[in-house]
């Protein structure tokens, strides 16, 4: 075999007419890419402007925030207005203030939590999908048994069996997504562990926890990451949700969830505000999340 | 044969052709940039003839049946040139017109039946739907399609009608997509690789059946098949694509036996045909790539390739040259193509040793399916010697593969006394259990390198872990070793720190092949390792494969459904049917005699490109 075969191997890939894409060069090439798709989503322009506000709110709460949200100062249950953009709660709190300060907490605990909650599930989810066998049919059981219970309830169970610190709502958060990311690793596993560069590994001899963590992991970051940011929404809406039952962050922090819970009384009296702008805060979070998720999913499934 | 039509049968006939394509061009938009996949295409085919498009993946061909039907990705578009199916213009049809076009005037079959059924709906429900959207009534259209079902020889009808399509065969599924596609009696069927995905047998099954409805109906066949054995026994006339033109076209007969253009020439000495060995001449390959689609083209598209390329040829379009049989070609050299030789060097006959390097004794798999035991094989009885290749054949569900992977460890085999030996001493059952040295002895080529190479490590990555897994190389060294298995597979350094999908299919096969190789194996399984390769890539696969058991004195157990690839490669044969090996024996010694009934059946199957008959059938 002379010259001319050499040759053969070089110059560009395969033109394959039916490929649509141009097989793309460098890896940090598809990396911009995907950024560059996702940006043009407005969707993603949408959530993100949002979420940076609720950002900037978390990080910076005395300086964005006109009063103390602790100091019950002023006269209570005041109309919105310009001095009280939102209004004063029942303690006379200003609630624009309270909304404010209550970002740090949801934006300290949710993605704590969706991170914690993703990670137990992807190495459930692996397990049950590499494995297979009774252990998958096992853990597959206690997943389902698990999705079946009432979110809220077992939220509520272990708070106050644990007591309530933020830690514990991290817990009970990241416990809770764990069987349902388990459920969506796994059945990429199941799809990766068909392929034959597994078998090809398992031929080298190499030991399984390689193949699952070095080996399939790499390939399925994808799902991964669309769940990540799915549950990040899901884990501010919980997170709110057991604050409202009384069981988030203790008191007397101004989360969102205890600030509806407090107030949500007063409505009969016709003072919307205290509960209104603190419910507002939750949905356009959970709302600026999803967008994000969504842009993330379309872009990573090739739209 | 007498429905062979010619061009000047078709000049003097009134009727108009089925399918009239003229200067068509097709471009895709990719990333904002309108790139040209077809650059002026022109063919016509008559009523009732054949026509088959053949070229090297990227060429254009598949695109040009599509476009025949208009079917366009959301990103391509036809932006000159006509296409007429029996005088009707598709390119200026309004939508409604189109679907009406394509309700009644013409139907596509594709590769995969199984993406051409609804997997929810029972089979009755969906050959009854092809009729009734043609105006016919419910009882009507239900005689209608058993009809149909007959028509393609399916036995049962009336109770493939009651079942769901994964309860059929590939080849059950291929018919009753036909019978789909022949409801409406169309004046034009394009067949895009319909027996790709299929057995031997069962290819030669569908492919009589479509030349009997020919006969039957007179509808015109485009056919699309990257087998140009397929293409030899099916079509008529032939046209050659590259690069997105037309190159040569003639009838089937002429262009096998006497082609005119260097590209066709390059395409068959690629073939191992005409019972060619690899002790009589290494296979000659095309150098060079085709023109990715969009770039701009010399004046004749194939000069970066040709053997007989001369300055006329970088400067000056080539003419087409008619000759009186109706073969065409466009070259400035269809003259002087006696300068092409086919190459020379041999691989050298090397000696094999009468030293068995692994051995399967009496090695039995039964597979346990809802209570049901399956027998996958019995009682197989199988030796390596050093550097021989064995040719695997059988069709699939015959146990080929299961041998394959109960050799590797990857299934135990039946716990009743079989085993399996490496140099005379016996192997553990699982790949996990066995020794060092065991599991280094046997590696595997995959079939599908998308599927066998993990597309998140680079190749360096994939080479350098087999290395350090399997020998005792380690650190600086087995950067060293990476660097040398890549030397000896044609891979240069550049592909070493890319990743597989950035690969061409070639050297994603070829990756595969250093894999396997660079724990210094054996015995090398290799499944399948060139059937999704064009035929050029594949003659530099083979030519390496050759070369590298030459060199390192590695067995293979070379799995494949290519007769001409496994007479070219094999030292020795093993026939399997149903987990059983029926016929075991030197490759020219079954070639020139199957013993078993079997065999012979399975060998006269395969549609060869060599000879001119073209009726054969699996029946005898």
């Amino acid at each position: 075999m002379s010259s001319p075969e050499t040759n053969n191997l070089e110059g560009p890939v395969s033109a394959d007419v039916q490929k649509k894409e141009k097989p793309i060069t460098e890896r940090s090439i598809a990396r911009q890419e995907n950024w560059r798709l996702i940006r043009r989503k407005p969707g993603f322009i949408i959530g993100a402007v949002i979420s940076a506000i609720w950002l900037a709110c978390g990080i910076f709460p005395n300086q964005i925030a006109p009063f103390d949200p602790l100091d019950y100062r002023v006269d209570n249950n005041q109309s919105p207005s310009w001095t009280n953009l939102f209004g004063t709660d029942r303690g006379g709190r200003d609630v624009f203030s309270r909304v404010i300060a209550g970002a740090t907490d949801v934006l300290k605990i949710a993605p704590l939590a969706a991170l914690l909650g993703v990670m137990g599930g992807v190495i459930l989810g692996m397990f049950m999908g590499y494995l297979r066998g009774r252990f998958d049919t096992v853990a597959s059981r206690i997943v389902e048994s698990f999705l079946s219970l009432p979110v809220v309830l077992l939220g509520l169970l272990a708070v106050t069996t644990l007591g309530n610190s933020n830690w514990v709502v991290i817990g009970v958060v990241a416990t809770l997504f764990t069987p349902v990311v388990a459920r969506t690793v796994r059945a990429a596993v199941l799809a990766e562990r068909e392929l034959d560069y597994v078998t090809s590994a398992k031929l080298r001899g190499e030991p399984g926890w390689f193949i699952m963590f070095r080996e399939i992991l790499p390939n399925i970051t994808g799902p991964i990451i669309v769940e990540l940011t799915v549950r990040i929404g899901y884990a501010v809406f919980t997170v709110a949700t057991l604050s409202f039952l009384g069981a988030g962050p203790p008191p007397p922090s101004p989360d969102w969830g205890s600030q509806v819970s407090d107030s949500y009384n007063s409505l009969i009296s016709g003072y919307w505000w205290s509960t209104f702008f603190p419910a507002m805060a939750i949905a356009s979070l959970v709302i600026a999340v999803n967008l994000i998720a969504d842009s993330v999913q379309s872009v990573l499934d090739g739209q | 044969m007498s429905e062979t039509t010619t061009i000047d049968d078709l000049a003097s006939t009134a009727t108009p052709p089925a399918l009239e394509v003229d200067e068509l061009r097709v471009s895709y938009t990719v990333r904002g940039v309108d790139r040209e996949v077809l650059r002026g295409v022109s063919f016509r085919i008559a009523p009732g003839e054949a026509y088959g498009l053949v070229g090297e993946s990227g060429c254009g061909k598949s695109t040009t049946a599509y476009a025949a039907l208009r079917y366009m990705p959301k990103n391509g578009k036809i932006t000159s040139g006509r296409v007429l199916v029996n005088n009707n213009d598709v390119v200026n049809m309004s939508t409604r017109e189109l679907q009406h076009f394509r309700a009644t005037e013409a139907s596509m079959i594709y590769q995969d039946p199984v993406q051409a059924l609804n997997p929810t709906l029972k089979i009755g429900k969906q050959i009854t739907e092809c009729f009734t959207i043609l105006g016919h009534s419910k009882s009507e259209a239900a005689d209608l399609a058993l009809a149909g079902l007959k028509q393609v020889h399916i036995a049962a009808p009336s109770s493939v009608m009651e079942r769901y399509p994964h309860q059929l065969s590939g080849g059950m599924l291929q018919r009753v997509v036909i019978a789909m596609g022949l409801a409406k009696d169309p004046r034009l069927l394009v067949l895009d690789e319909p027996t790709t995905g299929l057995d031997a047998t069962v290819e030669a099954e569908v492919l009589d059946l479509v030349r009997e409805l020919r006969r039957e109906s007179d509808a015109a066949v485009l056919l699309i098949a990257h087998n140009l054995g397929v293409i030899r026994t099916m079509c008529d006339r032939v046209g050659v694509m590259y690069a997105g033109k037309m190159v040569e076209e003639a009838t089937a007969d002429t262009l096998f036996s006497a082609p005119k253009h260097p590209y066709t020439i390059g395409l068959l000495n690629a073939i191992p045909r005409l019972g060619l060995r690899k002790t009589d001449r290494a296979l000659a390959t095309i150098p060079g790539n085709m023109p990715p689609i969009g770039a701009d083209l010399p004046a004749c598209v194939y000069e970066s390739r040709c053997p007989i390329v001369t300055n006329l040829c970088r400067t000056v379009r080539p003419p087409v040259v008619e000759l009186p049989n109706g073969q065409w070609t466009r070259c400035h050299h269809s003259d002087k193509l006696d300068e092409i030789v086919e190459l020379e060097a041999a691989v050298p006959v090397h000696e094999i040793s009468s030293e068995q390097v692994v051995q399967l004794n009496q090695i039995s798999k039964t597979f346990r399916q809802r209570n049901n035991d399956v027998p996958a094989l019995v009682s197989v009885d199988l030796g390596f010697a050093e550097g021989e290749t064995l040719g695997l054949v059988g069709e699939s569900g015959s146990g080929k593969s299961t041998l394959a992977k109960t050799m590797l460890g990857v299934y135990g085999p039946d716990d009743d006394g079989g085993t399996i030996t490496l140099d005379g001493r016996p192997m553990k059952a699982k790949a996990t259990d066995r020794r060092n040295e065991a599991i280094q002895a046997i590696q595997m080529v995959f079939q599908n390198p998308d599927s066998a190479l993990n597309r998140a490590w680079t190749v360096r990555r994939i080479l350098r872990r087999t290395v350090t897994q399997l020998t005792d190389i380690k650190g600086a060294d087995a950067d060293k070793r990476v660097s040398e298995i890549a030397e000896a597979m044609r891979l240069s350094e550049r592909h070493l720190d890319m990743r597989p999908r950035q690969l061409s299919g070639g050297l994603k096969q070829r990756v595969a092949i250093a894999r396997a190789f660079a724990g210094d194996p054996r015995v090398v399984v290799c499944d399948e390792p060139t059937s999704a390769l064009d035929v050029s890539v594949q003659a530099a696969i083979l030519n390496l494969l050759a070369t590298l058991q030459r060199d390192e004195k590695t067995s293979y157990l070379f799995i494949t459904h290519d007769i001409g690839v496994v007479r070219y490669l094999a030292d020795r044969i093993a026939v399997m049917y149903v987990g059983r090996i029926m016929e075991r024996g030197f490759t020219d010694d079954v070639f020139n005699g199957p013993v078993h009934p079997y065999t012979e059946a399975l060998l006269s199957a395969v549609p060869a490109i060599d000879g001119t008959s073209r009726s054969y059938s699996t029946d005898g």
